[in-house]
């Protein structure tokens, strides 16, 4: 069983995924997540995969199905509430039981483990939340990002952190990134070679993930899972993009951010609606913001000079 | 006395357009205002007197025109992509410069959106939202992703909440019988407009007045009058000519593009004739229940764009066989990638189209052109 996951809405707990980073597909279409496109790539034309999830999130990915419905592959979508109130705990929690009945169906198996998955997903969390909390103070943003997209990739009771602690404090100007998942994780390295050091973000797959709020074992366990990742840092998929703001530019105050280069994917409706309201706070705050728009999962655009350029704006 | 369908429009254009700035100079609205996406369960607004006002709409008035580049251009200048959706792109460009044909429409005192239709909406919202500092509600529909009753009872508790926020912001108690007549009088539109659609495929229909006729099925759909505007153009039609033969019947598989005066492209179907459109029947909305929490929920949840494939693919097939389309023209638009998807499977020749409904530069007519000759050859050899 491999399944292939597009977004951090799919509970791990559940079942092992694979965390979608990125594929040099066959697969354009116009107007549409180039993003997503290569996650559609990835399920048709890679044989080793014999499912997807996805969220029904954004309009690239809530027309999914109709792309891959002729995979013959397990095929699934999770809701996402714009609310975590006790009405939409609620129905999370049913659409993840429908979600774990799907997949023993699918692959006729029966899953038991859920219990213990949770409990390694606490901890594993809690030890990225450390290093987190250690960006640019000894922990390299590049290599903390990497680690995360590795463990993504690996079984859970696989997963082994490694340390990836520098033991120096980082230097150059502080800056915070924002932005979707980072498919192509190449562009850190240029934004640290052009002399910045990262100390934040709300990616997804870090900031999002590891500050989840830990999924009690105890009472419904379903429940539970849902409350945590309706009460985790929103995604602006979720449409609070003004909490979403609150608390990133609390963050950045308090990390005495010099400046915000914001990553997106063309086509991304939900970040170029967020980056609109972005933009003025933070030119209210006379915070300089660059914006870099990727076109597909393995763009490996040339930013030196653009970056370059931003570090010395600041 | 029965009323013509010329002053039926007039009646609900003025009564939906009283209030924007070109003609209140200054006055405030009497009532209380609310911003809303082209499927929000409008009847709970109408039950409670608060007013509602469409933004997508009034960017299709605003492209229809001709003003739509100027206001497009000017929510670049905000940062605003043009890769994003154009309703919002023209929309954004109309308030800041507050510029459009009848003004602005008054400001909202709430903001509500649902992601029946697509999600792009809600983002969207939100950045109104922003702008105005006001509470936004967005209403979350499953619908095919879950169970029906699992989607039915969240959906109903959306519902029943959203209804408190809206009485304390009229200060006024909802009447479940005012909000049942509303909701018979929003079944009424659905059931007369059908009949509209329904003369579509038979008589010599011109497809602009369908475009623009389903503009009342959107905006005004629970008002008594609606009804009786659709009956009355149903009426009309059902004394026109039958169609022309000679023409090659085709369905239009996309949103009208509001900028043309035609709304379609006449300019590349000559020998053509348009003999269905999956638009004009987006807003037949299913109020079938028991009461009138689950006949809102059916009627919003089971929206077209909400459907999962197979049911979208079911619905549309049938659409097109009653239209007895040989060919579609498929809209590939670039604010819209909810709907392109649902050509899928039809069973049909299809001759695919890049436009976008708002912004005119999207069209490369003379590439049109060409594709609609080829297309021709297609149909003709089969």
């Amino acid at each position: 069983m491999k399944i292939l996951s597009l977004s951090g809405f799919v509970p791990e707990q559940i079942c092992d995924i694979v965390r979608f980073t990125q594929y040099d597909g066959s697969h354009t279409i116009s107007h549409y997540c180039g993003y997503a496109a290569d996650f559609i790539s990835q399920v048709m034309e890679d044989e080793t995969i014999d499912g997807a999830v996805f969220p029904k999130s954004c309009d690239s990915s809530r027309v999914l199905s109709s792309y891959l419905m002729e995979s013959g592959k397990f095929l699934y979508q999770i809701p996402v509430p714009s609310s975590s109130d006790r009405a939409a705990v609620s129905y999370m929690a049913t659409s993840i039981r429908q979600y774990q009945k799907a997949i023993e169906d699918f692959y006729k198996i029966s899953i038991k483990d859920i219990e213990k998955r949770v409990e390694r997903i606490n901890e594993r969390n809690a030890s990225l939340k450390e290093q987190y909390g250690k960006l640019g103070e000894g922990v390299i943003y590049s290599r903390y990002l990497r680690e995360i997209h590795n463990l993504l990739k690996t079984p859970l009771l696989e997963q082994q952190i490694s340390n990836i602690e520098a033991g120096k404090k980082g230097d150059g100007k502080r800056i915070y990134l924002i932005g979707s998942f980072l498919s192509n994780c190449r562009v850190l390295e240029s934004i640290e070679k052009s002399g910045m050091c990262i100390v934040g973000d709300n990616f997804p797959e870090s900031k999002r993930l590891v500050f989840a709020p830990e999924v009690s074992a105890m009472g419904d366990i379903y429940e539970n899972i849902a409350v945590s990742m309706l009460h985790t840092q929103l995604s602006p998929t979720q449409n609070r993009f003004s909490e979403l703001i609150v608390n990133d530019l609390a963050e950045i105050k308090k990390k005495d951010v010099e400046g915000v280069i914001y990553i997106s994917q063309k086509y991304c409706e939900p970040y170029d609606y967020l980056y609109y309201i972005y933009r003025k706070r933070l030119d209210e705050m006379n915070i300089p913001i660059l914006k870099i728009t990727m076109s597909d999962s393995t763009d490996n655009k040339k930013l030196d000079f653009e970056l370059e350029a931003f570090c010395d704006l600041m | 006395m029965e009323q013509s369908v010329a002053r039926l429009q007039a009646q609900l254009m003025k009564d939906y357009y009283k209030d924007f700035s070109k003609y209140t100079k200054g006055r405030i609205p009497e009532h209380k205002v609310a911003w809303v996406t082209a499927f929000t369960p409008v009847e709970i607004l109408e039950a409670l007197d608060i007013a509602y006002y469409y933004p997508e709409s009034y960017a299709a008035v605003i492209a229809a025109s001709g003003k739509e580049q100027t206001l497009i251009q000017e929510s670049t200048k905000l940062a605003l992509s043009s890769d994003c959706c154009s309703y919002s792109c023209c929309f954004e460009g109309s308030i800041s410069l507050e510029q459009g044909p009848r003004g602005i429409p008054p400001k909202p005192d709430v903001l509500i959106a649902t992601n029946n239709q697509c999600n792009t909406l809600p983002n969207w919202w939100n950045i109104l939202a922003e702008r105005y500092d006001v509470p936004l509600i967005v209403l979350d529909y499953p619908g095919e992703t879950v169970e029906r009753d699992i989607a039915c009872d969240y959906v109903t508790q959306q519902h029943k909440a959203f209804i408190a926020e809206m009485e304390k912001l009229s200060g006024r108690k909802l009447q479940l019988d005012k909000l049942e007549d509303l909701i018979r009088n929003s079944e009424k539109s659905v059931s007369a407009w059908q009949k509209v659609v329904g003369e579509f495929s038979k008589r010599n229909i011109n497809p602009t007045a369908l475009f623009d006729g389903i503009s009342f099925l959107i905006t005004s759909r629970c008002k008594a009058e609606t009804s009786q505007l659709y009956m009355a153009m149903a009426d009309e039609y059902r004394e026109l000519q039958p169609t022309d033969d000679e023409l090659i019947p085709i369905f239009w598989l996309g949103y009208p593009l509001w900028y043309h005066p035609a709304r379609y492209l006449t300019e590349i179907l000559d020998g053509y004739r348009i003999s269905g459109s999956n638009y004009i029947t987006w807003w037949s909305l299913d109020y079938s229940g028991k009461d009138s929490f689950e006949k809102l929920f059916q009627a919003y949840n089971y929206t077209f764009l909400n459907l999962t494939q197979k049911t979208r693919t079911e619905r549309l097939s049938k659409c097109i066989a009653e239209s007895n389309a040989v060919g579609a023209i498929t809209l590939r638009n670039k604010s819209c990638k909810c709907d392109f998807v649902s050509a899928k499977n039809v069973g049909l020749p299809q001759v695919e189209i890049e436009i976008d409904m708002i912004d005119r530069n999207y069209l490369d007519v003379e590439k049109a052109k060409a594709r609609m000759e080829i297309f021709k050859e297609i149909l003709c050899t089969i």
